[in-house]
């Protein structure tokens, strides 16, 4: 499954291995069966396979199953849409939510062991945001698996493509995406094997980008180390575009200051926010869903809780300031602690050394997912938007958190995520698969012209690191001097810019201030990033190099888009806007990597904006 | 005790030692593959890829941490501030990715899961303490052998009152070793598919309906049915069992506790079909017949499964 040697062409590489790469390859393959030459498809991930991050994933996946309380998809398609502050394309949340159902059932005939009733039928949770009659009482719609549900959703996937021998790359690292001269097509993606430093280009007429989100942008975070923004900045640097890439959601409770989340389930079976006095709080911000209000509402309620006084220290850290608030799981019978949030349990008990059933956990919100992303259609087409209309890139898709189908709008809620990246993972490869007939119909490119000139430039740039390599004897102790000299202190100095930046709160003066700090200070330093190791077997700081460069790439896009909206919605929140302005902003952001802003309007179906 | 104070007497001084290696020659992808010869004598710990030359080395790295802190955001500060070449694999950082097994003190575990607290010791383990009596030095006067009783490498121990003590870290074993403490897990994972881990069901037919119209329905699965096989499906893969296994360690054939644990996870859940089947392709001399219940692997799983009395557990069921 993983091979010593790539090939030089295939009909379609998808790059990541997570949910959404592995639903995309079974999509994939399952519609290909029909196809008289079964097409050649590569799936490749810079992470062993079941490494992505999808397997952190904790609290649950919602669909309008009704095993435990009646629902209906119709109540999640508008609790998404309103979660989402109104900035949420319609037509895709419809049809996720339309598909929910079937796409959790799908999971469960993959294998996922998901928690049951006694009655056998799939277990079904509280989650934030998730509500009965359109905005009515909490409804139980997550579907979950103990705390676990990504682990068990990223093995399933994984355990079919083992089944349809699906082969899969590992730790080869995309450092570059070929589009045509036009940018109407796809030529291919250059690719370095990590074990042996080896760069190829491999032609593809279809490439699906699965590279997940940017959390790495921020020094606080649940994501995992690799979450570096890749398959965005491969977007930009290819002459696309980002939509929406202001929008990033904080999970209200990542642990202290860790950012390891404690899943949103914690509250969902009976936990509660609580300030330095010992109050609930969410009662006052949100009377009727208190502390499973969507994500953007509790954290906001927990930052203003910070900044009038009432935050907490965090007892388990030197950090000394009040800037944390009280998770009380206290309420929570310890056997359903232990039955239904073992990995928070553990988690609290390992990396704070508290003991949840006794004592108040110290939480802080971290930085979790990406809204926005690489612009798509409802088939998962990358497109260019360009004076009013989208044009697609034939062939380039992208499903996922790195992709943007307008679905989660402003504000994502939680059990959605899963959800789509399973869905419109699948249904891009789908749609990949059926499409490829058309493709390869093109006059254009056997040449890949511009795949062998990206090749060659990617070539002689990791050539010129090696031979260049200043070694570690001259490193000096003085961690100062080191600040911008590696790509890990590099992205050290970028999160706690960004994180400052957004702490402080963001408006004009900030955000302009930050630009300039990563215009004139870190993009330029990253540019001239030099390695330590000449050595090319597993230089993991080759590979850490370049995922600099696309975070600072993309943390370029997320300040200058968030200059741009003039307002505060969903996660996105500014002083000096502090309003939400459906005049003028009930549109989607479109940027590209020289600056230049374009905007989308929101598709409105069914659902009038009431805010 | 204020928390700033508390948290000051956490930090200190940690020297941690780390088994490094590096290949001087480019790494030739077939020749991962774990070799078949039979004739070829079984290496105790299948350590390096053969015909690879490495270099090889020992190096000490001196930080300051927390007794908070884990061994994965030690190694994350030397890449940071002293040697970005250190190699290791990690991506999660809490416990759940799996991808950084390596052994600690002797012993395999996660370095995101293991605290400087729990693992830091007053020597290295591959140094002798030196005990009144013992080992007696040939070069050290008696007054240098009593001054550096607990510190071996002689370290003055006035200046290391903030000393959080000593660590030290090296591949797992049972693999070949790529570069520093990542190993191939590749024998592994191919290990994994030959149990044919996915679940195969004969009522999926029933449960999607010919007519569209109808709704796709999940299979019942009761919550004690679902006790059956839960604690195996938590498995990470992550190594740490085949690293401690004396037989996959020191036996080529052994398909090893990972796919053994992958194998059950399917024979025990009560949707799949194929039970008898799953069985019966493991109980063989390369299967469950090779176990000889050492049950080091239970000891160490991060995940908390109990590997060898999964593995026992077969052997019994197939046996009746």
């Amino acid at each position: 499954m993983n091979p010593a040697n790539l090939e030089p062409k295939y009909d379609a590489i998808i790059i990541g291995a997570g949910a959404a790469g592995l639903s995309a390859a079974l999509g994939f393959i399952e519609n290909s069966e029909g196809l008289a030459n079964k097409p050649k498809l590569l799936v490749i991930s810079k992470l062993q396979a079941l490494r992505s991050h999808t397997g952190s994933a904790e609290g649950g996946i919602a669909a309008s199953l009704s095993n435990e309380e009646p629902d209906n998809w119709k109540w999640h398609y508008y609790d998404t849409v309103r979660g989402g502050a109104w900035l949420v394309d319609q037509d895709a949340a419809k049809l996720l939510t339309q598909n929910a159902s079937e796409t959790v059932i799908k999971l469960e005939h993959s294998g996922v062991a998901f928690s049951r009733k006694q009655d056998g039928h799939i277990s079904q949770r509280n989650f934030g945001g998730h509500s009965s009659n359109y905005g009515g009482k909490p409804i139980k719609r997550a579907a979950y698996a103990a705390d676990r549900i990504g682990h068990q959703i990223l093995t399933s996937l994984w355990q079919q493509c083992i089944r349809k021998s699906i082969t899969i790359a590992e730790e080869w690292y995309v450092s570059d995406l070929a589009l045509d001269i036009e940018h109407k097509c796809v030529e291919g993606i250059v690719a370095i094997n990590t074990h042996s430093g080896t760069v190829q280009a491999i032609q593809a007429n279809s490439v699906i980008l699965c590279t997940g989100g940017a959390g790495r942008l921020f020094h606080t975070t649940t994501n995992s180390w690799d979450l570096t923004a890749d398959g965005m900045s491969l977007a930009l640097r290819s002459g696309l575009q980002l939509e929406d890439i202001e929008f990033i959601q904080f999970h209200p409770t990542g642990l202290g200051h860790t950012g390891i989340l404690l899943s949103e389930a914690a509250r969902g079976e009976g936990g509660v926010l609580r300030n330095a006095k010992g109050q609930a709080f969410m009662e006052e911000y949100s009377p009727e869903y208190k502390d499973l209000a969507p994500r953007d509402v509790v954290t906001r309620a927990i930052i203003n809780e910070i900044n009038e006084g009432r935050g907490v220290k965090d007892p388990t850290s030197s950090n000394e300031q009040a800037d944390c608030v009280w998770l009380d799981l206290t309420g929570i019978n310890p056997k359903t602690v232990s039955e239904k949030l073992p990995q928070v349990e553990e988690t609290i008990r390992l990396y704070s050394g508290l003991d949840p059933n006794s004592e108040m956990i110290p939480v802080k919100p971290t930085a979790h997912y990406m809204m926005g992303g690489i612009p798509t259609t409802t088939d998962g087409q990358v497109y260019h938007w360009n004076k009013g209309e989208r044009n697609v890139v034939e062939g380039l898709y992208a499903a996922g958190e790195c992709a943007c189908t307008g679905l989660h709008g402003a504000n994502r809620l939680g059990g959605n995520s899963l959800l789509d990246a399973c869905f419109f993972g699948y249904r891009a490869g789908k749609h990949a698969v059926l499409n490829l007939a058309t493709l390869s119909d093109r006059t254009i490119s056997n040449s890949a012209s511009e795949l062998a000139e990206i090749t060659q430039k990617r070539s002689d740039y990791i050539q010129q690191l090696l031979n260049n390599a200043v070694g570690t004897q001259n490193n000096s102790s003085n961690e100062k001097e080191l600040s911008k000299d590696n790509a890990y202190s590099l992205v050290n100095a970028l999160g706690k810019l960004m994180e400052d930046t957004v702490t402080q709160s963001y408006n004009e003066s900030n955000l302009q201030a930050a630009l300039v700090e990563l215009t004139n200070t870190i993009i330029p330093a990253a540019k001239t990033l030099p390695l330590h190791d000449s050595s090319a077997t597993f230089n993991q700081e080759l590979t850490a190099l370049m995922e600099a460069q696309n975070l600072t790439l993309v943390a370029q896009a997320v300040l200058r888009s968030s200059l741009a909206r003039k307002e505060s919605r969903g996660a996105f929140q500014r002083s000096d806007f502090p309003k939400t302005d459906n005049d003028n902003f009930l549109q989607h952001s479109i940027i590209d990597s020289g600056g230049q802003m374009g905007w989308q309007p929101v598709h409105i179906v069914d659902f009038e904006p009431s805010i | 005790m204020c928390t700033s104070q508390k948290a000051l007497e956490n930090r200190g001084t940690l020297t941690i030692r780390i088994h490094r290696a590096q290949p001087t020659q480019k790494i030739n992808e077939a020749q991962t593959k774990r070799r078949k010869n039979p004739f070829a004598e079984k290496q105790a710990a299948n350590k390096f890829l053969p015909s690879i030359k490495y270099k090889r080395w020992i190096q000490d790295y001196h930080i300051t941490a927390s007794r908070q802190d884990s061994l994965l955001d030690c190694l994350l500060t030397i890449k940071r501030t002293q040697d970005p070449s250190l190699t290791f694999r990690y991506a999660c950082g809490h416990g759940m990715c799996g991808s950084d097994g390596v052994i600690i003190n002797g012993q395999p575990g996660l370095l995101c899961k293991s605290l400087v607290k729990d693992h830091a010791q007053s020597h290295f383990p591959s140094e002798a303490s030196v005990e009144a009596g013992s080992f007696r030095s040939t070069t050290k006067s008696k007054d240098e052998r009593s001054r550096s009783q607990d510190f071996p490498t002689g370290i003055n121990t006035e200046k290391e009152q903030n000393s959080l003590g000593y660590i030290e870290l090296a591949p797992l074993n049972g693999f070949p070793v790529e570069r520093d403490l990542v190993v191939n897990t590749g024998p592994m994972f191919q290990q994994i598919r030959t149990v044919n881990p996915y679940l195969i069901s004969d009522r999926i037919d029933h449960l999607r309906p010919a007519d569209q119209h109808e709704q796709i329905k999940e299979h019942l699965q009761t919550p004690d049915q679902l006790k059956e096989y839960e604690s195996y499906s938590n498995c990470i893969s992550c190594g740490v069992c085949e690293g401690v296994c004396p037989i996959y360690v020191a036996d080529d054939a052994f398909i090893g506790p990972a796919a053994l644990v992958g194998a059950a996870r399917f024979i025990y859940d009560s949707r799949d079909a194929h039970s008898e089947d799953r069985l019966e392709a493991i109980n063989d001399s390369e299967g469950i017949q090779a176990c000889q219940s050492v049950r080091a692997c239970s000891r160490f799983c991060p995940q908390g499964i109990d590997v060898g009395e999964a593995i026992w557990q077969l052997i019994e069921k197939a046996q009746s």
